[in-house]
């Protein structure tokens, strides 16, 4: 039964489905690398998209350029909390990585709030009001945008990946350490650069946000939980697999409430995160063992 | 070794013991003049928490420095002394604690605020049993007060642990503020009275078409309650309304455009949307650029507020809101004390006022005055003295022009006046800007419409 | 069997002889008695809204205590706290059950439901598991508001009473978190738990070495969710009310703070977390005119900067104790007491 409804639905779900898949991205990546698993990562969406905000309002620059700015200025901070907090406790008991992770929403959120307040903001953009339509489906420009935004920030992550001198040692990082610290890998510098890499991908993913949806200090955690769920359906550490899980899920999402009504989509996302974890407890596209 | 220790311990112990229970009987309240302590019991972490304690603090200031009340008993003026009691997002796990604290270990002579229904059922207990009065001003929740056996338990069935038996001490709430019941009246009124006859002479529709009306709502006791108290007010009252469609959502939900197109295949007239600030901002623009949903949207009143105004930018234009505290309809005011509190509050602190805060504002000026009436800040002469109130209205437009309690009930709340607004965008604050547009008076104010109202230029109606 | 559970009934009878003569079990007794004795002394909102608070945390700390000493950290721990409220009341309520035994049932019921989430569990490695304990946090609240026709949950209602609030209620929560804790503190020292820290340590090993790594993996999930419910129960009676609110994140994150903050692992630890954490709680908000006056101005954005500073310190902490103090506080506690003690004893001499 395909209507015109039913289209608009997934290409929404296609927008906001690439946002998340950013988020996701950013934290399979510092997982594959560092097998470390930030829970604050939203957080830095978060915080992507207040700075984001400030540029565009205080400077007058133009929100997509801000999300440049906002991915520098994350990427910075993510070098900070690298350095300072998750380096040492890598190593130590996993509960730590968790412990770390819940201090850090702590700090985020309040220094949002200090900073910005806590009413509900909007990014101004060049592209408000204005829509294409074809064939009786509309979407928003700013929305083609992010989907357009997305697909370059994978593709240069892609190059950088595949291409470069410090993308081949993030690889080999994240196949075996030892043996990558054996050929002359620095560790130290791999992880400082692969944690930086992840909080600007989520600084981009919170520019974004913050032009398509209204925020305010407290949105990083449902973010964070839909980018969890996405990366362990998708598989922990495997990049295609949250890509491919992004995009499930924000079609998912739409179209569920298209046909069920919306109350019970959190559980639901739950509940099939679960079951697939009882399945392959690391995830569809996982690693196996550990 | 053990020995001494255990000498020690038990020393300390009985000196600790001593000092505290000496410091306990201290605690006697003075017969003498001292500051009255009002506690505002607000959420800190919310805006509209803020948006109280900022009003508060205002209403204390101007008290104070105008003299202060003057209490017969002390025979002489005493300052207000503003209590805070953060709830935090007023939950009940959370504002239970520091109600309790304000109450019992302040000794606070009376409480006002309350915002969340259920935080304010928890957190009222306090107050009645220790029998402090507390003037609710948020809570839509009209069981603040009538869940006493003075208004008949509210209508809870038998076995509801939400009945309260203790009458005496259900006579210390107050509740000034609107209920779901009242706003949600005045939106359907308004949308018979007005809108019906428009469309019809409009698009010259049949006279015995109904007014098509989808609702779109956060799934809570919040929204529910609206959407129940709306059709129940068509039920009674008979109205030439149409519920076609009621789409309801969890309340974190970030995009809307699934149920908006729903509800424009039911091709409503207008579209009644129940939430906060932030999702009906979306919904509202979601609607009209995702979904071409080119449909008239009213607003509930929580979302007077700036906020609102800055993150619907363009989308706002045209657009209906129902409210009770209008600091954007003017100037000039629809009421002088309005010009006063807005200007004051914005020389105060730099922003404009929310409606949370309006109600509080007011509940300071009817606790001093009621203070002064009384002579005595004896709990029950206090309540009393509310009780008998005659004020001016103020910041909140009532029925008879007067705040007056128990309007021939034992249970203690007011008759607001709500009004609709119709928001229309000014070119040089970049922002939309409200003027009302029903009902065409009240009392005590005179004409209260401020201009007619006219459909959206895109506007489609819905099936004929 | 028997002769395994009569050695280890003499050797614990062999340790509490032997800890009598030790000087903790001094300071345990000390301790024991100011709690017991002085709060008659103090004022109802002390008594009830501080000491009472401090006494279900404890309990409720040391239950994530013991399934973290397991190696499963769980991030959903309030579904079990709400369960075990949301149970003992509505049967209280509606099978007109008294109170007391509500209050065991819901526990109950909450362990059952910890044994369903557990099996869920078995072989997830600590991040899934904390995800996963997180959804279903979310699906139980889901379900509790979905049901509001039989719950109640969304607005909720006030809780029957067992016994009447303030001195009665401390003291009943007082036996109550003494058996408690001393059951969760016998169930560590035991085999039992020797196999938790074993799974912790190294599941792999663990295994190899002949332990039923599934099995007591779900031991310590039913032990910390019925002990959970319990604390639960005993909240929804503090704060007199129960409502969707008990299943806040916040209270899935407490028990993890109060155990960090403390000394995960050691029976001690939780209890020194929900002193501090409680205390906090309680009396920090009271700089706040204070800490407005002095740093107001500098954040012009709020009108209230006590509550996000205070939460922000609390962050603060936290990575500051993950940090540089993996152990918790209490060592640092200990070895200054052992720093004073030292130097009055040369002062002695």
């Amino acid at each position: 039964m395909i209507t015109s409804g039913l289209i608009q639905a997934l290409l929404w779900g296609l927008a906001y489905g690439c946002i998340y898949i950013l988020l996701a991205t950013g934290l399979n990546i510092i997982f594959g690398v560092m097998k470390l698993v930030n829970f604050a990562h939203g957080q830095l969406l978060m915080i992507g998209a207040y700075i984001a905000f400030t540029v565009t309002t205080a400077l007058g620059l133009n929100s997509y350029v801000a999300i440049l700015v906002a991915m520098g200025a994350v990427a910075l901070i993510g070098v900070g909390l690298e350095r300072f907090t998750f380096r040492r406790v890598l190593g130590t008991d996993k509960l730590n990585e968790i412990f770390v992770s819940l201090g850090l929403i702590y700090v985020f959120e309040n220094v949002a709030v200090l900073l910005w307040g806590n009413t509900t903001r909007q990014i101004p953009s060049p592209l408000q009001g204005m829509q294409l339509s074809l064939g009786g489906v509309s979407i928003r420009y700013d929305l083609l945008f992010a989907i357009l935004i997305v697909v370059v920030i994978l593709v240069a992550l892609f190059l950088l990946l595949k291409k470069t001198k410090i993308g081949l040692a993030m690889r080999a990082t994240s196949q075996k350490s030892t043996a990558s610290m054996l050929m002359g890998v620095n560790i130290e510098k791999v992880y400082v650069f692969t944690f930086a890499l992840g909080a600007a991908l989520a600084g981009a993913s919170g520019a974004l946000y913050g032009i398509i949806f209204n925020f305010s200090p407290t949105i990083g955690a449902l973010p964070t939980i839909k980018a969890f769920a996405i990366i362990i359906i998708g598989g922990l550490g495997s990049i295609p697999g949250a890509i491919i899980g992004g995009l499930l899920y924000g079609i998912a999402e739409n179209t569920a409430v298209y046909f069920l009504g919306g109350v019970w989509q959190d559980a639901i996302a739950f509940a099939l995160l679960i079951i697939v974890l009882l399945i392959r407890p690391t995830g569809i596209f996982g690693e196996k063992g550990e | 070794m053990q020995k001494n220790l255990i000498i020690i311990v038990v020393i300390a112990i009985v000196v600790v013991a001593g000092v505290v229970a000496g410091w306990q009987l201290m605690q006697v309240p003075s017969a003498e003049a001292r500051k009255i302590k009002i506690g505002l019991v607000a959420g800190y972490q919310l805006a509209e928490g803020q948006d109280m304690d900022r009003a508060a603090r205002l209403a204390v200031k101007e008290i104070n420095d105008a003299g202060g009340v003057y209490v017969a008993e002390w025979n002489t003026n005493v300052e207000i002394e503003l209590i805070t009691i953060d709830t935090e997002n007023d939950s009940p796990d959370k504002s239970l604690g520091p109600v309790t604290q304000a109450v019992e270990e302040e000794q606070v002579d009376l409480l006002i605020g309350g915002y969340t229904s259920s935080g304010t059922l928890a957190n009222q207990k306090v107050a009645i049993d220790n029998r402090v009065p507390y003037i609710i001003t948020g809570a839509s929740s009209s069981l603040v007060t009538r869940r006493g056996p003075q208004a008949n338990y509210g209508g809870l069935p038998e076995d509801s642990e939400l009945r309260i038996d203790d009458e005496e001490g259900m006579s210390y709430m107050f509740h000034y503020c609107t209920t779901t019941a009242d706003y949600s009246a005045t939106v359907v009124k308004f949308f018979a009275e007005e809108m019906t006859p428009l469309l019809d002479s409009t698009y010259e529709f049949d006279a015995s078409r109904n007014l098509r009306l989808a609702i779109i709502y956060r799934d809570d006791p919040f929204g529910r309650g609206v959407v129940a108290d709306s059709k129940a007010t068509i039920d009674a009252e008979e109205l030439p309304i149409d519920v076609v469609a009621e789409r309801s959502y969890p309340t974190d939900t970030l995009s809307f455009q699934t149920d908006l197109t729903a509800i424009k295949e039911a091709e409503p007239d207008a579209v009644y949307v129940v939430d906060f600030i932030a999702n009906t901002a979306e919904i509202i623009k979601q609607g009209q650029a995702d979904v071409e949903l080119n449909t008239v949207y009213i607003a509930v009143e929580c979302c007077e507020d700036p906020q609102f105004y800055t993150l619907l930018g363009q989308y706002g234009s045209e657009q209906l809101l129902e409210s009770k505290f209008a600091p954007y309809a003017g100037p000039p005011y629809y009421l002088e004390s309005i010009e006063t509190y807005v200007t004051n509050y914005q020389a105060a602190y730099s922003t404009l006022p929310g409606m949370m805060g309006a109600d509080t504002y007011d509940a300071f000026y009817i606790a001093a005055d009621a203070i002064e009436r009384a002579g005595t800040v004896d709990k029950a002469a206090v309540r009393d003295a509310i009780e008998s109130c005659t004020l001016d209205q103020m910041l909140i437009i009532t029925e008879t022009s007067k705040i007056e309690f128990s309007t021939g009930t034992d249970y203690h709340e007011i008759a607001p006046v709500t009004f609709i607004e119709q928001l229309i965008w000014n070119e040089d604050v970049k922002e939309c800007r409200s003027v009302i547009v029903y009902p065409a008076s009240a009392e005590g104010v005179g004409t209260l419409k401020q201009a007619d109202f006219v459909l959206p230029t895109a506007y489609e109606p819905g099936s004929p | 069997m028997k002769q395994t559970l009569i050695n280890s009934l003499g050797s614990i009878k062999r340790e509490i002889v032997n800890f009598s003569r030790s000087r903790k079990f001094y300071l345990i007794l000390a301790a024991m008695a100011i709690v017991v004795i002085l709060p008659p002394f103090l004022s109802n909102y002390v008594v009830s809204e501080v000491l009472t608070r401090i006494l279900i945390f404890a309990i409720y700390a040391s239950s994530w205590n013991l399934l973290a000493s397991s190696g499963q950290g769980s991030l959903g721990h309030a579904a079990f706290l709400g369960v075990g409220g949301f149970v003992s009341a509505l049967i209280a309520i509606k099978l007109g059950i008294p109170p007391i035994f509500a209050l065991l049932l819901g526990s109950l019921l909450s362990a059952a439901i910890g044994v369903l989430i557990g099996l869920t569990c078995v072989r997830l490695k600590a991040w899934f598991l904390a995800m996963v304990t997180f959804g279903f946090s979310v699906i139980i609240v889901t379900i509790f508001s979905e049901l509001d026709d039989f719950t109640g949950a969304v607005m909720g209602f006030p809780t029957p009473l067992i016994v009447d609030r303030g001195l009665p209620f401390y003291y009943m929560t007082f036996t109550i978190a003494l058996i408690s804790i001393l059951a969760m503190y016998l169930v560590m020292k035991s085999k039992i738990g020797l196999a938790f820290r074993a799974i912790h340590q190294n599941e792999l090993e663990a295994k190899m070495v002949g332990i039923n790594t599934g099995k007591y993996r779900l031991i310590a999930f039913v032990i910390s969710t019925f002990f959970a419910g319990l604390a639960g129960g005993l909240f929804a009676q503090s704060i007199r009310y129960i409502h969707v609110s008990v299943f806040d994140p916040y209270y899935s994150f407490l028990p993890l703070m109060m155990c960090v903050i403390g000394g995960l692992g050691t029976i001690e630890g939780p209890i020194v977390g929900s002193v501090i954490i409680v205390t906090i709680e309680s009396y920090l908000p009271r700089i706040d005119t204070a800490l407005n006056g002095l740093m107001g101005s500098l954040f012009p954005a709020v009108s209230n900067v006590g509550p996000p500073i205070r939460m922000l310190s609390l962050g603060l902490f936290l990575l500051a104790v993950v940090i540089f103090a993996p152990k918790g506080v209490t060592p640092l506690i200990k070895k200054a007491y052992n720093y004073l003690r030292s130097n009055v004893k040369e002062e002695k001499t």
